[in-house]
């Protein structure tokens, strides 16, 4: 199996400054790859073959369900680590009110979302989150790293999405922004540690993912 | 970081820590400008997007939003300036000081966004908000809220495909700020799963009853009673 550590390997670093014409020389680019590994993209990952980088494509309704399918994924990879940091975790104080509320919130974003979607939707993946959900200070920063990855992915493709689904991505975004700066919080780490939040691309987000030990399987 | 040579930077250090987060835009003529050399962060740098050339309902808005983060910018400056900030536990003292740099590094780059376009700051009235910390607590918590409604319903308006992304990474931002001051005040940070947009419009009656701002909006005077003076 080629999987996205392949492309992830050989990526440049940051999709930040891929834009433009640059970002559709690296799009293809992607693509050529993920023909080269057989067409396997997802496989093991969150990388779909044709999303684009950070703010940097042609809007339209086929790309609206590729980015929405990579931002389900996420949802999907959320209320999975809730529900088993609730089941696992032995949580008890604010922690475990964050999981429960969060979870929730995740629940409905997956429900929007797939609403969204109709028979575009992908299925739900198995999630694995490795040591993660053991004990409350695991789901404390498997929780944090979570919420600061979603509210950078989301960011990372909101001005990419057409205007009729932006609207609902943007009610989300905040939202993911907030249980980032919550869970910051009850951390004692910096709830908002810049003026402006810098997004991630789905190759990061990919890398962020993987290097907490959370693998993602169809 | 001597190969932090961004002419930007050099000439409005309150940018330095704003622009970070801001990556580029659809437009290569704004990469020229972004810094080159450097390590992984320097090459996410890049200047924020200019609306020059951007539809003028995108000026109006970024216009709109400036005056709201002279708005945000001004109440925090003025905390800190009365000593008010001083007064209060560490951990409080830092989110307002936080909030304040952060809402001035907006003024920063939302001006640079505007250019020639961007307006002057209003003059403010916060009748006693900045002296009581009960007050400008209440009052901050309120503010964030409506600056993550308002941006949350104004980045989807915005034509231009850079200027949306820039707004993303500032809506985040002001969402963070809002659900740090709902933790520290003892309330839910996350009130809902989804952020429910407020208008321009919606969000300029809130401000304006507020009567905070001397000068957003000048008023006729030709339906009104002269105002006492005496």
């Amino acid at each position: 199996m080629s999987d996205s550590d392949d492309l992830n390997a050989s990526a440049e670093d940051g999709g930040w400054r891929n834009v433009g014409a640059e970002a559709f020389a690296s799009r293809s680019d992607v693509l050529k790859r993920a023909a080269a590994a057989g067409g396997a993209v997802v496989a093991g990952g969150l990388l779909i073959a044709g999303l684009p980088k950070v703010a940097a494509s042609a809007r339209s309704q086929e790309q609206d369900v590729r980015i929405l399918n990579y931002l389900l994924r996420l949802e999907y990879v959320m209320a999975a680590f809730y529900e088993t940091a609730a089941a696992e975790g032995q949580l008890t104080g604010e922690i475990q009110q964050f999981v429960s509320v969060v979870g929730e919130h995740e629940r409905k974003h997956i429900a929007l979302l797939l609403g969204i979607l109709g028979d575009d939707a992908d299925p739900e993946p198995s999630v694995d989150f490795g040591p993660g959900t053991s004990s409350p200070s695991e789901v404390g920063a498997t929780a944090h790293m979570l919420e600061e990855t979603a509210s950078a992915a989301y960011i990372g493709q909101g001005a990419n999405l057409t205007k009729g689904v932006m609207i609902d991505a943007a009610r989300i975004t905040s939202v993911e922004a907030r249980h980032a700066a919550w869970i910051a919080d009850i951390l004692q780490r910096d709830p908002a540690p810049a003026p402006a939040d810098p997004a991630k691309s789905p190759k990061q987000v990919s890398a962020a993912l993987r290097r907490a030990g959370v693998s993602i399987s169809d | 970081m001597s190969d932090l040579t961004l002419e930007e930077l050099d000439q409005d250090g309150a940018i330095q820590e704003g622009i970070a987060g801001l990556y580029g835009h659809s437009r290569a003529d704004f990469l020229r400008k972004a810094v080159v050399g450097g390590g992984v962060l320097m090459a996410a740098l890049s200047v924020p997007p200019r609306v020059e050339g951007a539809a003028s309902s995108d000026v109006r808005i970024f216009q709109f939003a400036l005056n709201f983060e002279y708005l945000q910018s001004t109440f925090y400056t003025e905390t800190e300036r009365l000593g008010t900030i001083a007064k209060m536990a560490a951990r409080k003292a830092l989110w307002a000081r936080t909030l304040g740099a952060h809402e001035r590094a907006h003024v920063a780059i939302i001006k640079k966004v505007l250019g020639p376009a961007a307006g002057k700051r209003p003059f403010f009235n916060f009748r006693g908000n900045t002296e009581s910390e009960d007050r400008f607590t209440r009052t901050a918590v309120a503010m964030e809220d409506l600056t993550t409604a308002l941006l949350t319903g104004l980045t989807p308006k915005l034509k231009d495909q850079g200027l949306t992304a820039a707004a993303f990474s500032l809506m985040t931002v002001e969402a963070r700020h809002a659900a740090w001051a709902r933790h520290l005040v003892g309330v839910l940070p996350v009130a809902s799963a989804f952020d429910e947009p407020k208008s321009l419009n919606g969000v300029d009656r809130i401000v304006a009853s507020t009567r905070f701002i001397s000068t957003l909006r000048p008023r006729t005077t030709t339906s009104r009673n002269p105002r006492f003076t005496g």
